[in-house]
């Protein structure tokens, strides 16, 4: 439905995207993740058509156009991440607008108002509305016509509670129907939780795509713990070695990486070894850094610890 | 009800968002209170009675429009086309051509500008209907023809600024629209004249005739004050322009090729501009 092959973007000499190649087929809700940077928008914005490739193409629809092609536009939606409307009009008058574009029928303008929650400040200027309104009345116009493929920009970092519930609904919705969803984000969140699959962008290159699952796990296993012992010995590092081999010792502190279920078994190590625990501090895995990781080169997950 | 062309449908849209801005309102206010006193007061000074007296009205007239209407269509022009980020992503991203888009706009600014000189002129026509009669209507609008022309060019101009303006934010763009104005309406002719005064006197006449043509200010300036037949008031450009054109008929097709050119060419440069940017 949406296919990238070999997508490069470059503004001047910078590369935006670097060789970017997925498809996104019919029916599946794939979200695009990666720090801050990493040419999320610049994928989205292309497949919606705002954006000409410097190299490879972006196709959508079925059989698969250009973006840039206002026919192939047909069957896609776009949601900025910030949009702007002009102050003076009426949400229900921008609306109206979109529809009229669109060429949808009449009764979609107050079901789409109502989805947005938009229904009592429709016939206010969007002059009064709040940011989180104005978004709103965003994901109102998006989901008009009713595209086969959906194209949302940020859609957790600028949508305000009211805007989450109707999005999540709207995901869920569109599975059911068998339509496409497209969606950018930079933190592994909630809404992640809806995609079929996760595509990890960074720095312009795609380091891989996963399940909402794996990139959970592979996140807690660059958690760690921290135990801080009355009398550090030999015997207990040893005796934790045997449950987790790369427990470490900084300064007076015995550190104990990998995921959360190897720590119970470190503590009772510590004990049978006669340590007692003054402290203890837990840090979970940390998304920036498995984005270096996977950039750096994958290695697997075999090696759970940090250096 | 009939579905109405995306074309239509922004068109429609920029007209009443025109309407409604700020700036079209007190351009029309301004255009609308100068008018009426130059045409009331010009024609008071000049003592006068019958159309005689119109031609010199008309003449501060046509100095006010060259002078305004450029500036406002220019200035709303790019307020309108080179909007802020966000303003665009969500129109360019549905399903219809940006040339299509443009145009539908600049068809909606023409109409809004189009109707806020409409009542500029009402007003100065009143004025002059009232002490001249009814002879100076045809004349006058001759200066409204003008006027209509100079707005679709400075706005094909506005466009093709705004479009190169495509994400690098409204500011610089209306810088360069000031200078572009500037240019075209004080610096331009006096640099023709200045030129002309270090050439012999047949090669300043040609100079003289070709800076008539390639500035549709003095185009349009020309072409307004010879409907009004107000020779007297014309310049040294106008006059060798007229000796080679070699009559009115000439003059007016001339006139007129360049004001079309002038709004198609900005126009075509500016769709295709906006066609290759990324918004
Ligand atoms: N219009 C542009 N001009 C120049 N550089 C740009 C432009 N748009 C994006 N970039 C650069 O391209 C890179 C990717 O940007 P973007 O796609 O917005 O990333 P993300 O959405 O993942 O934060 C960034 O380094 C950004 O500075
Ligand atoms: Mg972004």
């Amino acid at each position: 439905m949406i296919a990238y092959r070999a997508f490069t973007k470059r503004f001047g000499r910078q590369v935006a995207v670097d060789a970017l190649t997925i498809d996104v087929r019919a029916g599946e809700t794939v979200a695009l993740l990666g720090p801050n940077g990493s040419g999320k928008t610049t994928s989205l914005k292309t497949a919606a058509g705002l954006i000409h490739p410097s190299a490879g193409e972006v196709l959508v629809g079925e059989p698969g156009l250009p973006a840039s092609k206002p026919s192939a536009r047909q069957a896609c939606s776009f949601l900025p991440q910030k949009v702007l409307f002009p102050e003076a009009l009426s949400g229900r008058e921008v609306v109206e607008f979109y529809r009229a574009i669109r060429g949808a029928s009449g009764e979609r303008t107050d079901e789409v108002l109502r989805f947005a929650s938009l229904n009592g400040a429709g016939d206010r200027p969007v002059r009064t509305y709040s940011g989180g309104m104005v978004q709103r009345l965003g994901l109102a116009v998006a989901v008009l016509p009713d595209s086969p493929i959906l194209l949302l920009d940020e859609p957790t970092a600028a949508l305000d509670p009211a805007g989450l519930v109707a999005f999540y609904d709207l995901v869920e919705r569109r599975r059911g129907a068998g339509r496409t969803t497209l969606f950018t984000s930079h933190q592994l969140g909630d809404a992640e939780r809806l995609a079929d699959r996760i595509a990890v962008l960074v720095d312009g290159r795609l380091a891989g795509t996963f399940t909402e699952r794996e990139l959970a796990t592979r996140l807690a296993d660059r958690g760690s713990m921290r135990v801080r012992l009355e009398r550090l010995t030999a015997t207990m590092l040893a005796a934790v070695r045997e449950v987790c081999p790369h427990a470490t010792v900084e300064g007076a502190d015995l550190v104990v990486p990998g995921t959360a279920a190897v720590r119970p078994r470190a503590l009772e190590k510590i004990q049978a070894a006669g340590g007692i625990v003054t402290g203890l501090t837990t840090e979970e895995g940390r998304l920036d850094r498995l984005f270096l990781e996977l950039v750096a080169g994958e290695g697997g997950d075999a090696d759970g610890g940090r250096a | 009800m009939r579905r109405l062309a995306p074309f239509a449908v922004v068109a429609r849209q920029e007209f009443v968002l025109a309407s409604q801005s700020r700036w079209t309102q007190i351009f029309a206010l301004v255009f609308g209170g100068l008018s009426f006193a130059v045409a009331s007061s010009g024609y008071i000074l000049s003592g006068g009675h019958g159309v005689q007296d119109f031609a010199r009205t008309a003449v501060s007239l046509v100095q006010l429009v060259t002078l305004l209407v450029p500036l406002t269509s220019l200035l709303v022009g790019v307020m309108a086309l080179a909007p802020e980020r966000g303003a665009a992503e969500l129109m360019f991203s549905q399903p219809v051509s940006r040339r299509t888009i443009l145009f539908g706009k600049l068809l909606g600014l023409f109409l809004a500008l189009a109707a806020a000189q409409g009542i500029g002129f009402g007003a100065a026509g009143l004025a002059i209907s009232w002490e001249a009669g009814d002879e100076g209507a045809a004349r006058f609008l001759m200066l409204a023809a003008g006027s209509l022309a100079l707005t679709a060019v400075f706005l094909a101009v506005a466009a093709w600024i705004s479009a190169g303006a495509q994400g690098h934010g409204r500011a610089r763009a209306l810088a360069i629209a000031l200078a572009a104005w500037f240019g075209a309406v004080v610096l331009f002719d006096v640099a023709a004249l200045a030129a002309a005064s270090f050439l012999r006197s047949g090669s300043a006449s040609r100079l003289l005739v070709a800076s008539v043509l390639v500035n549709p200010v003095d185009a349009v300036r020309t072409g307004a004050l010879l409907g009004i037949e107000g020779v007297t008031a014309f310049g040294a450009a106008s006059l060798a322009f007229l000796r080679l054109t070699r009559g009115t008929a000439g003059a007016a097709a001339a006139i007129t090729a360049s004001v079309i050119l002038w709004v198609a060419v900005p126009a075509w440069l500016a769709a295709r501009r906006l066609e290759r940017a990324d918004v």
